[in-house]
């Protein structure tokens, strides 16, 4: 563990110390080497299924897929925020560059924290970066209030975490993930066992965002700057799956019941957010709503708690992480061209620019899940699951993949296709930078599908 | 005012809380809680501002009804029991009027509306030694009865005071109201565990006095006082600023941070004694609290305000008033949550 945390620790004195026109290539490339090192944790050959573990720190195979999405994901976001922070001071481009490996710190300690409470610290250690990253470097006033949604909606579902966990904590006397699925509950079946349950899922149905909690999401989102959007939706949103996961195992024989509600939830939420993704005209809302989409799914396919539930899960997270940051990148790139979110506004760029029309049909094919990507091979796999589960569920789960598929489609039409407005013939072409961030995203969600052993968990 | 009547004020200031600590009779007591306040009243008027003689005389009123109440309680409990010993209370309606007494001189609801108003009338570094050395000694007798007092009690003040700390400070523009406000939800938390664990309510109180000291010092640096004057703060000296907006969170008790350790520690502790409900409504209304330490953030560092360009310069000045402590509080404030087994470790084993 210590020989990538070491290296994330020194980016602070790389960060802080580099002379300023070399700022943001030692920095991406420091990072970049980090996140390669980082590759090593794919060799797990230990006997107990865990990576490198101590008494502190250990990953295995369903934390470190997101532990090395995390580590991926920070020379991606440093590449991809330095148009929008190149006109601040430098000392402010040291401090955004600070907080996002901040976050890169907290992440990994987050996935490979060997004690539940030592997660729960983490996990919410990363508010405090995501809140400054939104509220100091989004660009509209509503980015106060989307702070505010997102500090809120996240802090009510955890903190009834923290007296849960230390409720479970005085129960057994520890809380370390080797002995938590030993655990037995004592009395399943009084009002108070039920509402520890829904303490323990609740913080994390919140932070997947479960449909009826996600309206932080997208305001957060459509807030954060270029960086914040693709760290939530790629890595922070994983969080809350990666959570539920570890806590299933402790609760037991309740989930049966308990679970009805929020399965019934999140596969509606699969029908509700994809409609709305169906009318939206803002670009960036768009991808977060879908976002909301996919994360039903993948909720779905852990509260059932089969394998292939599971499996299903953490693929699905590890693609929809790649895919939704490639697509924020991009909307990216039209914004900072047309400095507008409006897709009506932001119509038949593929005339001017025709190599980014092709990275968005790529992006937006990884969305909705076509066959030779992992997207697909998660979502196939909650589906049969989920059917296996009851077969009624298919009508909304297909229903869910086709809205995604309509919108998807419509996303590509609408930015790409059309005719060009008269205002966009002075634009700049795409940048070297652009198509390596992209080149970046989507390569990875390519090769995955030849290896998908690397991220599909327990089932090895 | 001369510096001999301010060295002695100073002494007799330290003098009143030592001997309080440092008596085991009620009588004893009462007299370093009244050497306490005697000395910090002329130091409250040193500026004749209006306003501050004014929470100065509010000040006085409530100290010295919270002294009667004391002397009256420690009397009967000593006529109805014989017993003049602190920590040997047992009469109930002594140890509830000692209780009350008690809350009225740390400002806990129900009894805390002269702590804004006291705290808002005066210059900073006077609320910073109100907020802070002035809690000690009522703390400390505190401590002694809290075995006594009736627990329910005990926890309807705790709870009430870290609800209505949240709660007034939410509408409050001024930063000594809403750190007064801050002040009155700590101590709730102190309260809500003192009956379970005096070690950690007096952990408590330390890191509240750590938190709150550089709060107080950030904003003294600036010299703001409302949050008009912090919004434009920042071109003073910018690297304190984005620091207040960490210490601001600390203070609020966000995980990474100091703050979060005592809250941590009490949360266990109520569910350790089987009150998590007890535990989950004291968590929830730290959220009311976290509102407005959010909106300060907001205000002193996550927004630049509009300035004139003749204000965007100050930072290239040295500061005109500097304190050694503000560095080692900060640091203190914002990093001190790795070291809790080893702070668990001096504290309570």
């Amino acid at each position: 563990m210590l020989k990538i945390l070491i290296p994330t620790f020194m980016l602070f004195p790389t960060i802080w110390l580099v002379p300023g026109k070399w700022l943001w290539t030692a920095t991406t490339a420091h990072s970049l080497v980090v996140a390669s090192a980082s590759l090593s944790w794919f060799k797990w050959c230990s006997e107990t299924g865990w990576v490198a573990p101590n008494l502190y720190l250990a990953l295995d195979p369903l934390s470190f897929p997101l532990a090395v999405l995390a580590c991926w994901l920070v020379p991606l976001m440093i590449i991809a925020s330095q148009n929008h922070v190149a006109h601040e001071p430098l000392t402010r481009q040291r401090t955004y560059i600070s907080l996002l490996v901040s976050l890169q710190v907290f992440l990994i300690l987050a996935f490979s924290a060997m004690d539940i409470l030592t997660f729960y610290v983490m996990f919410e250690a990363t508010l405090i970066p995501t809140l400054i990253i939104i509220t100091r470097w989004g660009s509209q006033t509503e980015r106060l209030s989307a702070g505010t949604y997102f500090m809120f909606y996240t802090l009510l579902g955890s903190l009834p975490l923290l007296v849960a966990l230390l409720y479970l904590l005085n129960d057994t006397g520890t809380l370390s993930m080797h002995t938590l699925q030993y655990i037995q509950m004592t009395n399943p079946d009084t009002l108070g066992t039920m509402l520890w349950w829904v303490a323990c899922l609740l913080a994390f149905l919140v932070k997947m965002p479960l449909y009826g909690v996600h309206l932080w999401l997208p305001k957060a989102h459509v807030e954060a700057p270029v960086a914040g959007s693709m760290v939530l939706a790629a890595v922070l949103l994983k969080l809350g799956g990666y959570g539920m996961m570890r806590m299933m195992v402790v609760l037991g024989p309740l989930t049966k019941e308990m679970a009805y509600p929020f399965i019934i939830l999140a596969l509606w939420g699969i029908i509700m957010t994809g409609s709305i993704c169906l009318r939206q005209t803002d670009l960036k809302s768009l991808i977060a709503y879908s976002s909301v989409s996919h994360m039903g799914l993948v909720a779905s396919g852990i509260l059932i708690q089969t394998p292939w539930g599971f499996t299903g899960a953490i693929i699905l997270m590890v693609a929809h992480g790649l895919a939704s940051s490639a697509l924020f990148c991009l909307a990216n790139t039209s914004y900072e061209r047309t400095h507008s979110r409006t897709m009506l506004l932001t119509r038949g760029l593929q005339m001017i620019l025709p190599l980014m029309a092709a990275w968005w049909f790529l992006a937006n094919l990884a969305n909705l899940a076509l066959p030779p990507l992992p997207n697909l091979m998660g979502e196939l796999m909650i589906i049969v699951s989920v059917f296996n589960w009851s077969s009624w569920t298919i009508l909304l789960t297909g229903l869910g993949t086709l809205i995604t598929a309509s919108y998807s489609l419509h996303l590509f039409l609408t930015t790409q296709r059309g005719p060009t407005p008269q205002h966009f013939i002075s634009m700049d072409p795409s940048h070297t930078r652009e198509h390596l961030l992209m080149a970046l995203h989507l390569i990875p969600l390519l090769l995955l599908v030849l290896k998908p052993e690397l991220m599909w968990g327990w089932c090895f | 005012m001369s510096p001999y009547v301010f060295t002695l004020l100073i002494f007799n200031l330290g003098l009143g809380t030592t001997m309080t600590f440092a008596s085991s009779h009620w009588l004893l007591a009462w007299m370093g809680l009244e050497i306490n306040t005697l000395a910090i009243i002329p130091l409250m008027t040193r500026q004749h501002h209006p306003r501050a003689v004014e929470a100065t005389t509010k000040y006085f009123l409530t100290q010295a009804t919270a002294a009667a109440l004391i002397l009256f309680a420690s009397t009967s409990n000593a006529w109805l029991t014989g017993e003049w010993a602190i920590n040997q209370m047992s009469h109930p309606l002594a140890t509830s009027t000692i209780m009350l007494a008690l809350a009225l001189k740390l400002g806990l609801a129900p009894v805390h509306f002269w702590m804004p108003e006291v705290i808002q009338g005066l210059d900073l570094t006077t609320g910073l030694v109100l907020s802070t050395w002035q809690k000690l000694a009522p703390f400390a007798l505190l401590l002694q009865v809290s075995s006594t007092v009736n627990p329910l009690i005990l926890t309807l003040i705790g709870l009430l005071s870290t609800l209505i700390g949240g709660w007034g400070g939410l509408n409050q523009t001024q930063l000594r109201k809403i750190l007064a406000y801050s002040s009155i939800a700590h101590l709730g938390w102190m309260v809500l565990i003192i009956q379970f664990s005096p070690p950690l309510a007096t952990l408590s109180l330390l890191i509240y006095i750590i938190m709150t000291t550089s709060a107080f010092l950030t904003f003294k640096l600036t010299s703001s006082t409302t949050m008009n004057a912090l919004a434009t703060s920042w071109t003073k000296s910018p690297m304190m600023t984005s620091l207040a907006t960490l210490i601001l969170l600390s203070l609020a008790g966000l995980p990474p941070l100091t703050g979060f350790m005592p809250k941590w520690l009490i949360l266990q502790e109520l569910v350790k004694q089987d009150l998590p409900m007890l535990a989950f409504f004291a968590a929830m209304t730290a959220l009311l609290s976290l509102y407005f330490y959010l909106r300060l953030c907001y205000t002193v560092a996550l927004t630049s305000s509009p300035n004139t360009i003749t204000m965007l310069t100050p930072w290239r000045l040295n500061p005109t008033q500097t304190s050694p402590l503000n560095p080692l509080t900060t640091m203190l404030t914002l990093a001190l949550l790795p070291l809790t087994p080893a702070i668990l470790a001096l504290v309570i084993y």
